[in-house]
């Protein structure tokens, strides 16, 4: 088994995106114009190759690997290089069920990025930065060390505050400082949880590793055993400090994923940002925020996660509502469209708080659903933003008419998006339902509940459709073009950005149609997890169903 | 650990022991003698015989050149600076000087090598810097009276930072207050000179002024502190008084001594509430010397307190911390908020950077109340000393990638200074279209500053909040691992500072990113579009500040055991 294969997957983009821009940023302003055409073109083979890696992997071509099958805290291609040998910080690397769908999405959505924003202005820098961005992205996702995971998770923020403040719209300014400072604030307090969480090993047994100066080790796996034997005597390190360091961890990854009342950077964040950023953030980057709860608070303090499990279902149900509610009032299409991220992050929430496996599984679906969804739809956006200079719901109307390939991926973006049947969103957000409902019988509430999310879902068919209806049939006199084009031609999407909707469009269809593709991987992880974890500890609660 | 030698002045292994310092002496003669050898001659008295003696008279065409100073100097303190690397990679030698009676002088070991290397290695990259900084002008040809005596000017101030350089390893080396107290005030002072050295600008007289004015009455209270502590011990001499302290140091007359002594440490690390001429200082001086005041300058006041706390006066309470501890831990929580608020309204860089590394001064200052949390005694096993290892260890760490990020800050605002000043934050405008080299550079050292991975500045501040939380937690972890029950609540309040430490690096993102958005995002100044004079050398120093500040953050395991091997030495008999 290929075990050094995440060390390439993490190294390549990332030093091959560092020469492309030292190699770049040594050139005058002609020839970087030049250089645009030859970097994006390495870029998109640096991807697609690193494509062909992960699809390559789950297809087994990389050593034998059962994907179902991986128990709880086991890993493939598992692999451990020393990095700080004085504080036991090492390069410690893997994938599991829960992280490899995450990679995977990772290296799917590069190449379809760079496609889609084909033409970006300052090329020559942009595409690198992607590429830096998807290197960031999938060393959060395989890192195993606690200090490797915190280093990545910050690396991300760099390339993206540099998407947003160079290429975003107008109030870039304001927006990439607010985003590099929220989410940094959470992940300084995540950070302090996570050495707390740290020095509480005990020195000597089991964790001993010779020859640090600490005694303690940040191997997540080894953590995750040490705290599972503990947690199935009692409270591991005690309830009190199991709830407080559940609390510090879970602050980090709410504010990335983004929850209700932390989510106010996502929508200035969205709204300014490149169309690139766009699909990056709401596809991948937000999604580190619920892999990163899965990783840690809820594999390291079940107990804390019983005790706090009210509190989240409340965020969680919160976000569904609120994001939806607001949608309804955004006459910015951007604007709308990031609120349903934080609609959607709800339904993850949801789906955790049920602690179902159920819900699990639609969770690590719902990441994954809405990594293939999301990114349309920003790329829908970034189209008509790049072809009516405008973001105005109304501004444009008639859409149909003038841009049939813009309307026709409106349209279909817009229904996968609101939980069409066979298409991927519909999958997660049924079984999410269906898990709500095991959650209420085993709780003894009235179903009567279950009217809040179903009616959630209505709003955002309301919202969807109201919009769509605003923009793409519903227009004044369908011979002239929108004002908002001074009497430019009527444009449409370019050849690259109707390959990168075909093939999202595949995609979403595809994991609509035969979603046990990468279900089965995760229903098997989250079973495997409620049997290696969530029953011995906590018993046969809930019902366990 | 190799054993303690003894040696008295020019006694066997004396050379070898301080050849760093000697180097500095050498280098400071050569300053002074070599620009002044010429054509003169000496005449016979009673005769017409003149027999050429080299000094004085028509210079040689070499040392006439004025640019010959800067680089005696830069060879000066980089000599002094390999020299201690390769000391090191020797292995280290321990060494103490004694006079003939017995008195201990200076103690030679990891600790002061350490801080040695961070010393030299800040003014090397200064003095280099200052090349382009404090250009010369009219070499060879005719020159104009004027130029002629900024030329000479050359001179004075290169001989000042390489005293400096003299003094702060001094400082480093002391065993005995006196000494000190005269390696301090011989550092004191060329950063009197130094910070005042361009009188012409109204800023640099009048900054020059305040900090002289602020720094000597500081000075004074210091030495005050130490009459004090003479008065009660009868020596100066550290290991008679850490003794007496251990024995009797709770009473009034040592506490108000070491107090006072505090305030000379205190203005010189910049701690709120001693920091109020540091922005001004900063803000008028050079660049480069602004780069020495925050970093080398302070790393000789963490020292001193260092020496005096953790050596001198580290008796215990009841519970095994340090008296002076809450003390402490107060200053370091307002120094540390106070310097990134102050930082968060101010629009003159090099102000901004003053209060940054006045909130810096606070987080050290936690880590030194997190070592005084806790028994600092090799002697005592446990959890409890090794952590009061590790948070000195992340203290030198941060002291010496601080000399990267930093100075090199300041490197970058001086190329900007020579080019008509950096005096507001719009100065930076547009500097990624003028230079994208510097741009990044000055980004790459703002989120090192701010403690974004994989950057040293993060490498370091992780060291220091992971040192207090291990220090916070102390053994509980195995005790609960025997069934002991705890709450957070029973964690040792240090552990609040950690918490206000990682919330004020959120506060202090703010200003940090703010140069980078002005940097990348907005147009120059009116009349400052062009390219950036020119200057090998200053972008060299910053080069080298660049690949530290990015090597250790990624591989920084080796310079970790080196301050951690600076740290056990420090503790291992001091």
């Amino acid at each position: 088994m290929q075990d050094w294969i995440s060390l390439p997957l993490v190294g390549f983009p990332l030093i091959a995106s560092v020469i492309l821009l030292a190699f770049v940023s040594r050139t005058d302003a002609k020839m970087r114009e030049r250089l645009v055409g030859p970097v994006r073109m390495a870029c998109l083979v640096f991807s697609l190759v690193l494509l062909m890696v992960t699809t390559g992997m789950f297809f087994q071509y990389f050593g034998d690997i059962s994907w179902e099958g991986i128990s709880f805290n086991s890993y493939e291609y598992y692999k451990q290089y020393s990095w700080i040998e004085s504080l036991g910080i090492h390069w410690t690397v893997g994938l599991d069920a829960l992280s490899f769908p995450m990679v995977w999405l990772t290296t799917f959505l590069l190449p379809v990025t760079i496609i889609a924003t084909w033409n970006e202005k300052n090329g020559a820098m942009y595409f690198p930065i992607l590429l830096a961005m998807g290197g960031a992205l999938i060393g959060v996702f395989v890192a195993l060390d606690l200090f490797m995971f915190y280093v990545f998770w910050e690396l991300t923020l760099i390339p993206m505050f540099f998407l947003i403040l160079v290429w975003g719209g107008a109030d870039r300014k304001y927006a990439s400082q607010k985003f590099f400072i929220y989410t940094f604030t959470a992940s300084v307090v995540m950070l302090l949880g996570l050495i707390t969480l740290y020095f509480f090993q005990d020195p000597g047994n089991p964790l001993d590793y010779a020859g640090t100066m600490t005694g303690r080790s940040f191997d997540i796996p080894s953590i995750t055993q040490h705290a599972f034997a503990e947690n199935s005597e009692g409270w591991y390190l005690g309830a009190n400090i199991q709830k407080v360091l559940f609390a510090m961890l879970m602050l980090g990854f709410l504010v990335k994923l983004p929850a209700v009342p932390f989510h106010t950077w996502l929508p200035d964040a969205h709204v300014q940002a490149p169309t690139g950023g766009s699909m990056l953030l709401a596809g991948v980057m937000l999604k580190m925020g619920a892999y990163g709860m899965f990783r840690l608070p809820l594999s390291l303090f079940p107990h804390a996660l019983e005790y706090f499990q009210l509190v989240l279902m409340t965020i969680g149900m919160i976000s569904l509502v609120w994001g939806a509610i607001v949608c309804l009032g955004q006459t910015n299409l951007k604007k709308m469209v990031a609120y349903s991220s934080v609609s959607h992050m709800g339904v993850i929430l949801i789906g955790i708080a049920t602690m179902q496996p159920m819900g699990w599984a639609a969770a690590l679906f719902m990441m994954f659903a809405h990594g293939i969804i999301s990114p349309m739809l920003f790329a829908v956006c970034g189209a008509f933003k790049h072809h009516y200079h405008s973001m105005e719901i109304g501004a444009m109307r008639g859409m149909a008419k003038h841009s049939p390939w813009i309307a026709t991926s409106m349209m279909f973006s817009w229904m996968a998006s609101l939980g069409l049947p066979l298409l991927a969103g519909f999958v997660a957000e049924l079984m999410m339902l269906i898990a709500l409902w095991y959650f209420l019988v085993a709780e003894g509430w009235s179903v009567f509940w279950m009217v809040g999310p179903a009616l959630v879902l209505a709003v955002t068919a309301a919202y969807y459709l109201w919009s769509m209806q605003r923009t793409i049939f519903e227009g004044g006199d369908e011979t002239q073009p929108p004002e908002s084009l001074h009497g430019e031609p009527v444009p449409d999407l370019a050849s690259p950005e109707k390959l990168a909707m075909l093939i999202l469009a595949a995609f979403t269809i595809l994991f609509g149609v035969m979603p046990w593709i990468g279900l089965d991987m995760m229903h098997d992880w989250t079973k495997q997890i409620f049997e290696g974890l969530i029953m011995p500890i906590l018993g046969d609660f809930n019902g366990g169903v | 650990m190799s054993n303690l030698s003894r040696v008295e002045p020019f006694g066997d292994g004396f050379v070898s022991a301080m050849c760093p310092e000697l180097i500095l002496f050498a280098g400071m003669l050569a300053l002074i003698l070599i620009p002044n050898l010429g054509k003169g001659t000496f005449r016979i008295p009673g005769t017409q015989i003149r027999l050429p003696w080299l000094l004085g008279g028509q210079r040689f065409k070499i040392t006439s050149d004025p640019r010959l100073p800067s680089w005696l100097a830069t060879i000066t303190l980089t000599a002094a600076f390999l020299n201690v690397l390769y000391i090191f990679s020797q292995g280290l030698d321990r060494t103490l000087i004694v006079t003939d009676s017995g008195k201990e002088l200076l103690l030679i070991n990891g600790f002061s090598r350490l801080f040695e290397l961070i010393f030299f290695g800040a003014l090397a990259l200064a003095s280099l810097a200052s090349m382009n900084r404090l250009q010369v002008h009219g070499i060879g040809s005719k020159v104009s009276e004027s130029e002629l005596y900024n030329n000479r000017r050359q001179a004075d101030f290169y001989i000042l930072m390489v005293t400096c350089a003299l003094g702060m390893s001094v400082v480093a080396l002391a065993q005995d207050l006196f000494v000190l107290f005269i390696g301090l005030e011989l550092a004191s002072f060329s950063t009197y000179v130094l910070v005042a050295f361009l009188k012409e600008s109204k800023v640099g007289a009048e900054s020059g002024m305040k900090y002289f004015i602020v720094g000597s009455v500081a000075s004074g209270v210091g030495l005050y502190g130490l009459s004090m502590l003479y008065l009660w011990a009868g020596s100066l001499q550290f290991s008679v008084l850490s003794v007496a302290f251990a024995e009797s140091g709770t009473t009034a007359l040592p506490l108000i001594g070491i107090g006072f002594v505090l305030v000379g440490f205190g203005f010189k690390v910049s701690a709120v509430p001693f920091h109020f001429a540091a922005p001004d200082a900063y803000a008028g001086a050079t660049s480069p010397v602004a780069g020495v005041l925050a970093t080398a300058s302070k790393a000789m006041g963490m020292l001193g307190l260092v020496r005096m706390l953790l050596i001198v006066a580290a008796p215990e309470s009841s519970d095994g911390s340090a008296i002076w501890l809450v003390c402490l831990g107060a200053i370091a929580a307002i120094t540390m908020t106070w310097g990134n608020l102050a930082a968060l309204g101010s629009d003159n860089p090099k102000r901004m950077l003053a209060y940054s590394s006045v909130a810096h001064a606070g987080y050290m200052l936690a880590a030194l109340t997190a070592v005084g949390a806790w028994n600092w005694d090799a002697t005592v096993s446990g959890d409890a000393s090794a952590a009061a290892v590790a948070v000195m260890t992340a203290l030198l760490l941060h002291l010496v990638v601080l000399v990267a990020f930093k100075l090199g800050a300041f490197l970058v605002l001086s190329v900007l200074e020579s080019d008509g000043g950096a005096s507001r934050l719009s100065s930076l405008g547009g500097l990624a279209k003028r230079e994208p080299l510097l741009a990044v550079a000055m980004f790459i050292f703002m989120i090192s500053l701010a403690g974004v991975p994989p950057m040293a500045g993060f490498l370091s501040k992780l060291l220091v909040i992971m040192g207090i939380v291990r220090v916070a937690v102390g053994d509980m972890g195995a005790e609960i691992a025997d069934g002991g029950i705890y709450a957070i609540g029973d964690l040792h309040w240090v552990w609040w500072l950690a918490l206000l430490m990682v919330l004020n690096s959120a506060i202090s993102m703010f200003y940090y990113l703010r140069v980078g958005v002005v940097m990348f995002f907005e147009e120059p100044e009116e009349g400052r579009e062009g390219p950036l004079p020119a200057g090998w050398q200053v972008r060299t120093a910053i080069l080298a500040c660049v690949l530290v500040t990015l090597l250790v953050g990624v591989a920084g395991d080796s310079l970790i055991r080196l301050c951690e091997m600076a740290a056990q030495s420090l503790n291992y008999e001091w």
